[in-house]
């Protein structure tokens, strides 16, 4: 069937495109070193469980809130702008849910509305401010910084703990993973492992940028954007709507950041994820998302949070190294994907003037 | 005759101190190539940008078949079926080819973005301007001849009535523009207006069909493309006998001029190699070739900005080893690179900062140019080159395009160079503006110093040139006396037809 040749020719090429389409080899790159650094742990510490689905479910209900706040920043460094503010909005809305539920005994969900509004708020101004003023991101953002962590300690300078039911139902929350054993019954695998809602939110989320990434018109508009800002606008699309609407929506998952972090330590501390922003920007840039604009993928993302969150595993697993370690070979694995990226560059530059 | 589709009647547009546009008219019919001519400064970009919406005109009326518009913006332009393609690829480089002719109007199915029509559409689009090329790799991953296509792919596929082509062939080499034209012809037997702003006259006649020309923001009048000839022509764009501006006197060298720069079989293996070449006080040496054929590899070997791996470049006969342009930039050579965008303006610094940046870099940063001298340094040269700007700390990028060119001629002229080295100094610049850069070359030369010229316009390099290198293939073809050779000579050697190697 002639039809049938044409169509295996056409997939043909789109696989080979798709393996060395340059544009995608940041993401290859963090895949790869995810899995060998998986590969490393697994061969020190598999006995010790390392390789166990509960060590990976825990890779992802440890860091969701980083991973959610990526969705937002991914969004951001594509269009050549960074928000600093992510950490500072998160840690707010975990003030504004402890203190007003604790102290003022408003009803969880009445804060979390609040908090949204805050956030999306702060997130519209700022990108209104970046966009219309035409204040730097960096600065924009900073101050946005300032004033969260402000407010955050104008609410309380004491950690408050949060104690509601519905905050405790969604925390406790936890689907079971289960396999049938010999008799066919499903029973939970040992160890235990659970996908908890935290972990839903942050695959949920990866799943919605994705969407909006690759398959809305604002999504590829916000690459354009980072592209050549000044092409896009004479292009006709809509420059000013989605930056704003790009920082609003990054507003908006530092507070889903934010409340995920509520459910994973049950309080509210002003001084909570102090430096978190810029352990969001470094996942973001793993996942060879680049801080020049115009090019990521929110698969990309999902990989920069899970490597980042495999090195502190290997060190604790090894039980002996001091904890900062992480940091160490964290930076060590940041320089190396920077030197990435500039290869990268570098070697489509060098295809260009071949051509 | 066709219908009249575009009417453009007592256009005026006043920016601060200037009076951009003054009373022009402008009719475009459909099915219709018609060329917008003038120097730079005429109101061609300006009377542009009233109908695309950048700017809004102060007075007269736009009649877009039949109704009265008033563009607010390129994307409402757009939307009325009025489409510009600019000098510069104005894409996004990030994106692919398919990606960036859709970009904002992509086909939807089902709420999502359907891949499959953008790229199989994309693909039928540039077959048609005569590209088959893989649609999904990323536009930067092409040459700029391709990028412009697609920046046309775009610009037609909105269905546009009124396609603007903004200075569109001044990248493009001539097989390239053989084929835009072939385009535009296609696009004009669809009955779609073009109108086409060019510097290049040869591609105004073997395109157009009517010419209107702008003088400093007023219309001088509108021709039929069979009823104007080419010196009326040009005549009445710069309001001056052409013969006034070309009158050009070739730089004499003496007989027993000592050799300024001596360069032995320079070269980088892969890129251009064994090339040998000497340039002698007070003379000029043209280097033409087509774009890539390694006059502008040869060029940065020259000036440091690349390391020659193999061969020698002596300067007053003491061997040079140079590692970065300042090594050049010390040793009295100064370099105006090709793209002058890229390379050479900083757009954001104002035009005394650009001039004074190459003396500045000599110096070092502990010593910094005093203001003072900064300004009389800046004041000089832009009496001297006629550089039209209000004042010294105007933003180098607000300039017309060859006045850019002359505030890079001056950032050199300041070092005091020995030898300098142009690249593509005319390239995208007015008949006017040509005509001065050249006298000014020459100028130099009659002060006994060096000049190589590189250029794609053959013409003006044998205007200019004591001496032509040919280069072809990433290597020096032929190396010819200027004033014993024609157009056709060195065309052949381009062409590969001849067969004298090293003629001299």
């Amino acid at each position: 069937m002639p039809e049938n040749k044409t169509m295996t020719i056409a997939s043909g090429r789109r696989m080979r495109n798709l393996l060395t389409n340059p544009k995608y080899l940041m993401v290859y790159a963090t895949i790869g070193i995810f899995l060998l650094i998986y590969l490393f742990g697994a061969l020190l510490y598999g006995g010790r469980g390392f390789t166990s689905v509960r060590t990976f479910m825990l890779f992802f209900s440890d860091n969701a809130y980083i991973g959610i706040s990526a969705v937002g920043m991914t969004l951001v460094l594509i269009t050549g702008g960074i928000d600093l503010s992510v950490a500072a909005v998160a840690s707010l809305t975990g003030m504004i849910i402890a203190y007003g539920t604790t102290v003022l005994g408003i009803h969880p969900l009445v804060c979390i509305g609040a908090a949204l509004l805050v956030g999306v708020g702060l997130g519209a101004l700022m990108g209104a401010c970046i966009q219309y003023l035409n204040v730097p991101p960096f600065i924009t953002t900073l101050t946005g910084m300032f004033f969260a962590r402000g407010v955050c300690s104008l609410i309380s300078r004491e950690s408050i703990s949060i104690k509601h039911p519905l905050i405790d139902a969604l925390a406790g929350f936890k689907i079971y993973l289960t396999w049938p054993n010999a008799q066919g019954e499903w029973v939970k695998i040992k160890p235990v492992a659970s996908i908890d809602l935290n972990t839903i939110a942050f695959i949920l989320m990866i799943v919605i940028g994705t969407i909006i990434l690759q398959k809305t018109r604002f999504g590829r508009n916000v690459y354009a954007i980072g592209g050549n800002e000044q092409s896009a606008t004479l292009m006709g699309l809509p420059v000013s709507r989605t930056k704003v609407l790009v920082y609003a929506f990054n507003g908006l998952c530092s507070v889903l950041a934010g409340i995920s972090y509520v459910l994973y330590v049950k309080s509210g501390w002003n001084l909570s994820l102090q430096g978190a922003e810029l352990d969001v920007i470094s996942a973001c840039v793993i996942g060879g998302v680049m801080l020049s604009g115009g090019v990521g993928y929110m698969f990309g993302t999902l990989f920069g949070v899970l490597l980042k969150a495999t090195i502190p595993a290997i060190i604790t697993f090894n039980g002996s190294m001091n904890s900062w370690w992480a940091k160490i070979f964290t930076s060590v694995l940041l320089l190396l994907f920077i030197i990435i990226q500039r290869a990268v560059i570098a070697s489509s530059q060098w295809v260009k003037k071949k051509e | 005759m066709q219908d009249i589709i575009l009417e453009m009647k007592d256009i005026e547009k006043t920016f601060p101190g200037v009076k951009a546009l003054d009373r022009v008219n402008f009719t475009l019919r459909s099915g219709q190539i018609h060329a917008l001519l003038g120097e730079n400064g005429a109101g061609k970009s300006t009377l542009i940008k009233v109908l695309t919406g950048v700017h809004r005109m102060d007075a007269g009326t736009i009649l877009f078949e039949g109704k009265s518009i008033r563009p607010t913006s390129p994307m409402d332009a757009q939307r009325q079926g009025i489409s510009t393609v600019y000098q510069e690829v104005n894409l996004c480089p990030n994106l692919t080819v398919a990606e960036n002719i859709f970009i904002g109007r992509q086909p939807m199915r089902r709420g999502q973005i359907d891949w499959k029509t953008i790229n199989r559409r994309a693909h039928e689009l540039m077959l048609r301007m005569g590209m088959d090329i893989d649609v999904t790799l990323p536009l930067a991953t092409y040459p700029i001849a391709i990028q412009q296509m697609a920046s046309i792919a775009r610009a037609v596929d909105i269905n546009a009535r009124i396609l603007i082509l903004d200075e569109p062939t001044s990248s493009l080499d001539e097989n390239e523009v053989r084929n835009l034209f072939s385009v535009m012809r296609e696009l004009k037997n669809q009955g779609m207006g073009i109108i086409f702003i060019t510097h290049f006259l040869d591609q105004v006649y073997a395109v157009s069909d009517q010419l209107t020309v702008l003088r400093n923001g007023r219309l001088v009048g509108e021709y039929t493309a069979q009823e104007i000839g080419k010196l009326e022509l040009v005549t009445a764009m710069i309001g001056k006998d052409i013969n006034e501006i070309y009158n050009l006197q070739k730089a004499q060298p003496g007989e027993d001029a000592k050799a300024v720069l001596d360069a032995q079989n320079i070269g980088i293996p892969g890129k251009v190699e064994n090339i040998s070449l000497q340039v002698k006080e007070g003379e000029l040496v043209g280097f033409a070739g087509l774009l890539g054929s390694g006059r502008t590899e040869t060029a940065e070997m020259l000036f440091g900005v690349t390391h020659a791996a193999q061969g020698s470049i002596s300067m007053h006969g003491e061997v040079l080893a140079l590692k970065t342009p300042l090594d050049a930039i010390r040793k009295k050579m100064a370099f105006c690179p090709e793209d002058r965008k890229r390379d050479g303006i900083i757009a954001d610094l104002s035009v005394r900062e650009n001039i004074a940046l190459a003396v500045q870099a000599t110096r070092g940063f502990l010593h910094p140019l005093p203001q003072k001298e900064q300004q009389e340094l800046a004041d000089k040269y832009i009496q001297l080159l006629s550089i039209a700007t209000p004042d010294a700390d105007k933003k180098v990028g607000e300039l017309s395009g060859g006045n850019q060119q002359k505030v890079i001629l001056a950032r050199w002229m300041a070092t005091n160079p020995d030898l300098m080295i142009l690249d593509e100094p005319t390239r995208g610049i007015d008949v006017g503006a040509k005509a001065e850069i050249q006298r000014l070359m020459l100028e130099m030369c009659h002060e006994g110093r060096s000049v190589i010229f590189i250029s794609s316009e053959i013409d003006e390099i044998i205007r200019c040139s004591n001496r032509i290198i040919v280069m072809r293939d990433l290597a020096k073809a032929a190396e010819m006396d200027g004033s014993a050779c024609t157009q056709a000579d060195i065309l052949a050697i381009i062409a590969n037809e001849g067969t004298k190697e090293e003629a001299v």
